[in-house]
């Protein structure tokens, strides 16, 4: 039923707590009929929203995306919390906008990585991090439903992996090419088995006449017959690929008979069943069973994946908050386990999702925004600060009286894009002559990754800010990663304490620490930094201040030490360990040379951009 | 849950009949325990729930224990193998209970009654969960999952909503220290401000227009408010004209008899704008953060006398801040608790294949586990210096293996078997007419003689089960319960002594571990049941393989191999995955012999290279050997690729080929100069080939190829291997 509400004024931002709007709950029981209803909302939906509910997101403080990392970096680190962490809901709102007014069609899907195929995919185990899931069931989130109901899935990569042949129910996916050659052993097989389809089918007419119960059963034992269903059926054994193709071949000759291929366990096909049928209508009948079938097969197996399809297959623009994070979930949950670099994550997804909008990227188009990630306080400050109201009509087969409390960010996100694209001056309408499935005016905005889209520009859980709307862009060149000192040092005693012990720490920089056990020095001169390292490789130190620092403990490193951490894994918690690991392994490796190309330059305030349209 | 409890609850009626007509219930006029659930704990009836257990404990002779985790091996090969050493099993175990979560702790004190003549047990069911109820260092709290342990207990019913929303959390030892600690380091110094710990200790600037001129305004309406207090005499006044909206933010209070302003509805940037102001501008007033009557936390500006009078307020408010820091550490020990009296009141612990979930109780509750056996095990007796393991009493005594069969070892059948009349579906008759120990169970204090109201893999009802084999199981020992007028000292009963803290390291290769001296012990037990392998694990006569192609089968490799060393050069191969496998020579020398050739053939690229018969093996390139120790380096990481060579190279092995000395010694796998390994740093190159050519004769060790995985594909789906349990 279609359900309206008016989300601009004032009361309804005040009780937003309490509105309930209606999300579509999906499971495992009702998982057919919702796939059914979602293809053809997104098939009449200009866009697509997702959003998702996941166990984990970083173990420690430096593992959140930082100001100072690259994209490089940034995406070391969403594949590192994708690769471990699972998705529990994901909530799919296909949605248009028509005449100012944002039609939505929410789903909220619950998933569980079940072993359905006991083949121990899609996930053998996953992390959760307690503080998630008091978050989830602080929300309401009914963790025995998805365990026990949670609809399962495979991706692409584990789907070909798996062998499982999934079409092969459906004759007409059994394409047969008719090959000219055939030996006489060819044509030998072909030969026993018309006469061996002939003298069954001959006997299964003869048997609808009266005859006796033992001698039927007799003929039947001798011919090999079996019974499919409630039609008599002939197994026919192969043991080539060559064998399946002339088999099916010479059951086209009988009009009767539908031909399927039994698979054998693991991978292949064991053997080709011929069915009987009684009549075209019957053939007809039985055709559109085994499509039936086949789909539900593709659901059991595939399961979610469908859905994710769907979506790629729909060619519509995909709407997401975050999208480094959440794409690099989709792309290692969905589609296969995520490429070692980020220009190949980028390639590999512009292939399934061409146009990627994030509203955390649209945002940011409007100006410097505190609280990007909250995503009500950012509606409700949009709210405030443009008048515009947006009307929303949620159409949704889901029972009203029921609490669907799941999923309700993806509305959110809906409406923020509504909202910011009516700020921005974009119109979000798709013209109705087909031709595009984007607004003339979006591709300009679509598949940027923002790495920096953590909330702030602080690394520890505090609204302090140091460089408040500075965006003072520096080379990673010119920055050091310290460690080894006192734990638990404040960034600016750290500074007291270098500022006078050598001449690079003479002119500007400036401290900030990562973690209790790291910090991050910034030389606003260029190659102080890289001074500064050489002074501590190489020993002569001058100052007696520095001497003491570094016979304490105190280590550095550029910020090539800190990406290879990224890279390989961030496997501690505390970043020093990790940095002292990778010094530890360059020693070893010393004699590789050290390939530097042109440095990217990161900007110190988080703003760094990626256009996938670039590449 | 309810749905279970109705199936439980219909074949519990059916059991029932079945008692009756057997007449086995000692008297009917007692209530029957059929639909009373056993007791379940969570957060809201912990404090009860435990005055209760703590009463039950101090009386119990025994204490069963069972626990339910989200999974039990992180990565397929870190499932136990026959052919891992015990130093290796540990590590495993170690790993997992690092890695895995406890949802579901069973305890059940049994107490002997002397009146009637039969154990009563108390059977508790805590659900558990790690919520973090202190934040810590920014370190959360994490861990794994293993898909098919979730799906094993939402087969069995299991709530995971009672567990992530009521579970109980916890706080080990070690973490409890080191909150304590940190709080000390918080509070130590006297001239930091409390609040103001663990930021960057950036002080807050004015940096925009709006933060200046809030801070204007803020400074005029603190300066009015203190000259109506000065001029009024303190209190009743509050702040009108000028600042509309403002007066409802701002209300005076009293603070530990001292005028105050309570500031309400402020964000944190504007109260640090707040607390910048007044420690600059005023200095008779004191910003403070203190938990009000109603226990939230609000900031307050309170005006003093004097300098000193201010000091001493500060003091009073840090010592208060601190106080509170404690409770709520204290609180957050939570179900530790129950450890912590099971271990202060020594009781013997009953455990069924329980080494796991020792290493977890340690892990949990009192402090990481340590990297080796020895120093875990006499860590963990100093806690709990009695346990008793069921399966390895069960598996030991010939009796009792006698009744219950090889295959009836595991619980619930065990359980099926000796506690017959409490158990239904038994049809054994080898107990039959034998005197039987009686089991009462007591829940809220309502006792039923013939209560049988828990479902399997139920931490508490498994507790229970356990519990009740043991008392069958001593029975049949022949220590006599009711004999005696009081309790039976089962710690110190003879016919116990020896199996008293041992304890199967690993239930695959029937390795006892004796927890008193953390050596294996099933030597000295003496025992029949311990499953002898066939041929003999030599460890130091192994190889380890890895990245090697997965169409690869251990046919092929034993093929390749004899064709280099000579037929039976080769005692086995197992595989520990499909990319990674271990060989085992007849003869210790061939192990450096081949890794030599390895080396050699790794380098070269000649055509007797690319010939050589072991080339098919090493075609790929990414193949890589070792000798054992390398396998035991590889597991200790904490680490958990899904293939094992990814845990190799994520480990960050990246040799070709480590050359290692053969320590050639004892081929006692207990010995412990087979652990120790000598590494030679000068590798002879020139090696007398003549030792490796294939015509070389090979004493006649009969070989024969093994496939553990094969074997135990039972216990790849750790489902599976749970329930065996």
């Amino acid at each position: 039923m279609p359900f309206r509400r008016s989300l601009c004024t004032q009361a309804a931002a005040r009780h937003r707590r309490r509105i309930q709007w209606p999300v579509k709950q999906v499971t495992k029981s009702n998982f057919s009929e919702a796939l059914a209803e979602i293809k053809a909302c997104i098939l009449n939906s200009d866009y697509v929203a997702v959003s998702f509910k996941q166990t984990g997101g970083h173990s420690a403080p430096w593992h959140k995306i930082l100001p100072i990392d690259t994209a490089e970096t940034a995406y070391f680190k969403a594949k590192h919390a994708a690769e471990r962490f699972q998705i529990l809901q994901f909530a799919v709102c296909p949605f248009s906008v028509k005449a100012s007014k944002l039609i939505a069609h929410p789903y909220n899907f619950h998933l569980f990585p079940r072993d359905e195929l006991k083949v121990g995919m899609p996930s053998y185990s996953f992390s959760c991090q307690s503080s998630y899931l008091t978050a989830m069931a602080q929300e309401g989130f009914d963790f025995n439903a998805c365990i026990y109901n949670g609809i399962s899935y495979l991706s692409k990569a584990q789907e070909s992996a798996t062998n499982v042949q999934i079409g092969h129910l459906s004759p007409s996916s059994c394409t047969v090419h008719s090959s000219s050659v055939h030996s006489v052993a060819d044509s030998l097989f072909t030969e026993r088995i018309r006469s061996r389809v002939k003298n069954w089918i001959r006997a299964c007419k003869d048997s609808n006449k009266t005859e006796d119960a033992l001698i039927s059963s007799l003929r039947k034992l001798i011919s090999g017959s079996e019974v499919y269903g409630s039609r008599p059926s002939l197994n026919i054994d192969v043991c080539s690929e060559c064998q399946i193709k002339l088999a099916l071949e010479t059951l086209k000759e009988f009009v009767d008979v539908v031909p399927l291929q039994l698979p054998k366990r693991g991978a292949g096909v064991q053997a080709v069943r011929a069915v009987l049928t009684s009549s075209q209508e019957d053939k007809n009948l039985l055709e559109k069973e085994l499509q039936h079938m086949e789909q539900e097969q593709r659901e059991r197996v595939l399961g979610f994946r469908e859905v994710i399809d769907l979506i790629s297959t729909s060619q519509r623009p995909v709407v997401v908050h975050n999208s480094l994070n959440d794409f690099a979930f989709i792309h290692s949950k969905f589609l296969a386990p995520l490429p070692l670099t980020m220009d190949e994550f980028r390639s590999s997804l512009h292939l399934i999702f061409p146009h990627i909008l994030d509203v955390n990227h649209l945002m940011k188009e409007i100006g410097p925004f505190e609280k990007m990630n909250n995503m009500p306080a950012a509606i409700s400050y949009l709210e405030r600060r443009f008048s515009g109201s947006i009307d929303m009509d949620i159409s949704s087969q889901a029972d009203t009286d029921k609490v669907n409390i799941h999923g309700h960010n993806v509305l959110r996100v809906c409406h923020l894009f509504v909202k910011l694209c009516s700020i921005l001056k974009i119109s979000p309408e798709v013209p109705e002559d087909g031709q595009s499935h984007l607004s003339p005016s979006l591709p300009r905005h679509s598949n940027i990754f923002n790495p920096c889209s953590s909330n702030s520009t602080n690394p520890i859980e505090d609204d302090v800010r140091i460089w408040t709307g500075n965006s003072r862009t520096i080379s990673i060149n010119n920055l050091v990663f310290l460690w080894g000192f006192e734990s638990g040092i404040s960034a600016r005693s750290l500074k007291d304490l270098l500022c006078d012990t050598h001449d690079v720490f003479s002119e500007e920089f400036d401290v900030r620490m990562l973690d209790r056990t790291c910090a991050v020095v910034v030389f606003w001169t260029p190659g102080f930094a890289e001074c500064f390292l050489r002074i501590i490789d190489s020993g002569e130190i001058i100052s007696t201040k520095l001497t003491g620092l570094i016979s304490g403990g105190l280590k550095a490193a550029g910020y090539e030490t800190y990406k290879r951490v990224c890279e390989s894994g961030l496997r501690k918690s505390d970043l020093a360990d990790c940095l002292d690991q990778a010094m530890d392994e360059t020693e070893i490796l010393s004699g590789t040379v050290k390939s530097q190309q042109e440095q990217p330059v990161i900007y110190w305030n988080n703003d760094e951009m990626i256009n996938l349209n670039d590449l | 849950m309810k749905r279970s409890y109705l199936v439980r609850a219909l074949t519990r009626t059916r059991n029932r009949t079945s008692l009756l007509t057997r007449s086995l219930c000692s008297s009917a006029s007692q209530p029957s325990g059929a639909d009373v659930a056993l007791k379940n704990v969570t957060k809201s009836n912990f404090e009860p729930a435990l005055a209760e257990l703590r009463h039950h404990v101090r009386e119990a002779d025994f204490v069963a224990v069972d626990l339910e985790m989200t999974g039990v091996t992180s990565a397929p090969w870190r499932e136990s193998f026959e052919f891992d050493r015990s130093d290796i099993q540990y590590l495993k175990i170690k790993d997992s209970a690092e890695k895995f979560a406890v949802v579901q702790f069973g305890v059940c004190p049994f107490r002997w009654d002397p009146h009637s003549r039969s154990f009563v047990a108390h059977p508790h069911n805590f659900y558990i969960f790690p919520r973090q109820e202190i934040v810590g260092d920014g370190l959360s709290y994490e861990f794994l999952c293993q898909t098919s342990s979730l799906e094993f207990l939402a087969k069995y019913q299991f709530d995971f909503n009672a567990c992530v929303y009521e579970g109980i959390s916890y706080l080990s030892r070690s973490q409890e220290e080191e909150a304590l600690r940190r709080l000390d380091s918080l509070y130590k110094d006297d001239s930091s401000n409390a609040s103001s710990n663990f930021r960057n200790g950036v002080e807050t600037q004015l940096i925009s227009m709006a933060d200046i001129l809030f801070a204007e305004r803020m400074k005029n309406m603190v300066s009015e408010w203190r000259a109506g207090l000065l001029r009024e005499g303190g209190g009743g006044h509050e702040i009108q004209g000028n600042l509309n909206g403002m007066s409802q933010k701002f209300q005076t209070t009293f603070f530990h008899m001292h005028p105050a302003l309570v500031v309400n509805g402020l964000t944190s940037r504007q109260l640090r704008l707040i607390k910048l102001i007044t420690e600059k501008h005023f200095q008779d007033l004191a910003y403070v953060y203190v938990t009000g009557e109603t226990s939230s936390r609000q900031p307050l500006i309170v005006y003093t006398d004097s300098t000193t009078d201010r000091e001493s307020l500060m003091r009073e408010v840090k010592a208060c801040q601190r106080k509170e820091a404690e409770t709520k550490i204290k609180a957050a020990i939570g179900f530790r608790q129950v450890i912590d009296l099971l271990s202060s009141e020594r009781k013997l612990i009953v455990g069924h294949n329980c080494f796991l979930d020792l290493a977890h109780v340690y892990n949990k509750f009192i402090a990481p586990l340590p990297s080796t056996a020895e120093e875990f095990v006499s860590a963990f007796q100093t806690y709990f210096p009695h346990v008793i393991d069921t399966k390895v009493l069960l598996n030991l005594d010939d009796a009792l293996l006698r009744i219950v069969g090889k295959g009836g070892t595991s619980l619930s059948k065990a359980f099926g078997l000796l506690c017959r009349p409490i158990a239904p579906s038994s049809s054994s008759t080898v107990l039959a007419g034998k005197p039987r120990v009686i089991v009462e169970v007591e829940v809220d204090d309502q006792r039923f003689p013939n209560w049988n109201s828990g479902a399997k893999h139920e931490a508490g009802y498994d507790a229970f089960m356990t519990g009740c084999v043991f008392s069958q199981a001593c029975l049949h020992l022949g220590i006599d319960f009711s004999s005696h007028a009081a309790a039976v000292d089962l710690v110190h009963n003879e016919k116990l002594q020896k199996y008293i803290n041992h304890l199967y390291l690993s239930w695959v290769n029937g390795d006892i571990i004796d927890l008193k001296t953390g050596k294996g012990a099933a030597e000295s037990l003496g025992s029949t049941s311990v499953k002898r392998h066939h041929p003999k694990i030599v460890f130091s006569n192994m190889i380890l393989l890895w990245g090697l192609p997965s169409k690869l089968r251990g046919k092929d490799i034993k093929d390749c191999f004899c064709q280099v060393f000579g037929r039976g050069s080769i005692t086995s191969i197992y595989h520990l995955d499909e990319t990674a496998a271990l060989v085992q020579f007849s003869k210790a020398e061939l192990v450096s012999d081949f890794l030599i050739l390895k080396d050699t053939l790794g380098r070269d690229n000649d055509p007797i290279s690319v010939l050589h018969p072991l080339s098919r093996i090493f075609e790929s390139g990414c193949v890589r050997a070792a000798s054992y120790e390398t396998y035991k380096e590889i597991c200790s990481s904490p680490v958990s690729e899904l293939l094992f060579t990814d845990q190799a190279k994520a480990v960050g092995i990246n040799w070709n080929t480590r050359l290692v000395e053969q320590a050639i010694g004892s081929e006692n796998q207990d010995d412990e100069t087979c652990e120790k390994e000598r590494k030679i740093n000068a590798i002879p190159i020139c090696q007398d080939q003549g030792k490796t050519s294939p015509g070389t004769s090979v004493s006649d060790t009969q070989s024969s190829c093994h496939f553990p995985t094969d074997e135990l594909v039972d216990s790849f789906y750790p489902s599976e291997a749970q329930m065996s349990k």
